[in-house]
């Protein structure tokens, strides 16, 4: 078995790691890296708590062998909150009682995350459909959405505040 | 337990890790392969991924539309000449599943996943295939019932666009949003003076693998396209079908409700 070394953009930091065939973005990011704010959940793609983004896009961090992604921009859970204070959504989920177990959080923080960035004003619909990949096992899918819903005025309105 | 995870350049590359390495299997988006893998009880020893082999993108000319095996279907639904396939991968998994889920994985994902291969079989999309003594291309349908051989890549899928509004497509499911097919029919109708000059209608979920629907095609051809007719052509679909029971859905309820749902996709109710 010949390991490989693997170069990522980790929360904007070039990393680069030794890593064995196949390990997945989910083995790194929490063994090697120490970000263990990303959730390993079903490790069958039907759960999403795993969810991370990669180039800008979300992603299942248990169904990414880290070779074939050699180079890519990765973000998680610990890259979104601000050195100081909680993010917009994370303010959110907190404001709106969005977490109960917390273990489906980061995953639905992570896509909420990529829903806003292309959809500033999403309708529920659209933050259903968002979500529609990710499990809360404690059923607090409400609270989640109008969180989420919640999450969008307050950054138009951060964003609107700066304009001013 | 993996031993290596080849990344080629090119497709030729691919097949010479698929000759030369033991027990290696090819791997496109992840989403059906890596959750056998982190399963364990696979027997794969390697990993040829077709992300880095120039097979992601697609070409969309007059007469001729070409999607790369490796495009997502993300990819896809952001392609906006393939607009008309929208509804379809809208219904297919969850929005990240679909940033790596991709074209060519879909044709071989088990029932009653898979809808986009239905979408293509409707479309009378042939399938391109690079295997040891060069290319082949075949009907999509006869990739999906047939399978290809230990060695062979499917690189790209290629249709002709339908005329508008002339594709149609439904789903049935448990869920609004993430739900595999109860039934998924996929048609392209052509009309002339009300009359239905050509008919190609394809099944999800009802089946082992995807399937024409021939029956009802071969009612509906040459018939005023009205809802009587349309009905009585959707009645004809219980002789294409083989279904099965799963958590979705019994073998009977899905033979129950595939007419109706035939019928609803082609008149668009």
């Amino acid at each position: 078995m010949k390991h490989s070394v693997v170069s990522l953009t980790i929360n904007g930091a070039e990393r680069q790691m030794l890593v064995a065939p196949g390990s997945t973005l989910i083995d790194v990011l929490r063994e090697s890296q120490g970000l263990t704010g990303t959730r390993r959940g079903c490790e069958q793609g039907a759960c999403g708590t795993c969810t991370v983004l990669v180039d800008g896009k979300t992603a299942m961090s248990c169904m990414l062998p880290v070779e074939t992604i050699e180079g890519a921009h990765v973000e998680t859970i610990e890259g979104l909150t601000p050195p100081q204070g909680l993010h917009p959504i994370q303010e959110a989920f907190l404001q709106g009682f969005a977490t109960q177990c917390g273990f489906c959080t980061s995953g639905m923080i992570m896509v909420a995350a990529a829903l806003l960035a292309k959809n500033p004003n999403p309708s529920r619909e659209d933050v259903v459909r968002a979500i529609s990949g990710n499990i809360c096992r404690c059923t607090g899918y409400e609270a989640i959405i109008d969180a989420i819903l919640d999450a969008a005025v307050r950054i138009r309105s951060a964003a609107h505040a700066e304009a001013a | 337990m993996l031993q290596t995870v080849a990344m080629p350049g090119s497709v030729p590359e691919a097949q010479r890790f698929l000759s030369n390495l033991e027990g290696a299997i090819i791997l496109a988006g992840g989403t059906v392969v890596m959750p056998v893998l982190n399963y364990g009880t696979d027997a794969f020893t390697s990993l040829v991924s077709l992300r880095k082999a120039g097979l992601s993108g697609i070409s969309v000319e007059t007469g001729k539309t070409t999607i790369g095996a490796a495009t997502t279907l993300t990819e896809l639904e952001d392609e906006k000449a393939l607009a008309f396939l929208h509804p379809a991968l809208d219904t297919i998994a969850s929005p990240t599943i679909r940033n790596m889920a991709t074209a060519g994985g879909n044709l071989f994902v088990k029932q009653p996943y898979g809808d986009l291969t239905v979408c293509l079989i409707a479309l009378g999309a042939a399938a391109t295939i690079a295997g040891a003594k060069g290319e082949r291309i075949e009907p999509v349908e006869q990739t999906v019932s047939s399978g290809v051989k230990a060695g062979e890549i499917v690189t790209q899928v290629s249709f002709a666009m339908p005329a508008k509004d002339a594709f149609k497509f439904t789903k049935a499911t448990r869920k609004a949003f993430n739900s595999a097919a109860i039934v998924t029919v996929a048609a392209v109708v052509v009309l002339e003076g009300g009359v239905v000059s050509s008919a190609r209608i394809a099944l999800g979920g009802v089946a082992k693998t995807p399937v024409r629907a021939t029956s009802v095609e071969k009612a509906l051809t040459g018939k005023l396209f009205d809802r009587a007719h349309v009905e009585a052509a959707a009645k004809e679909a219980l002789k294409d079908i083989d279904p099965a029971d799963d958590a979705y859905a019994s073998a009977w309820y899905r033979a129950r409700v595939t007419p109706v749902h035939v019928r609803r996709a082609l008149l668009g109710e």
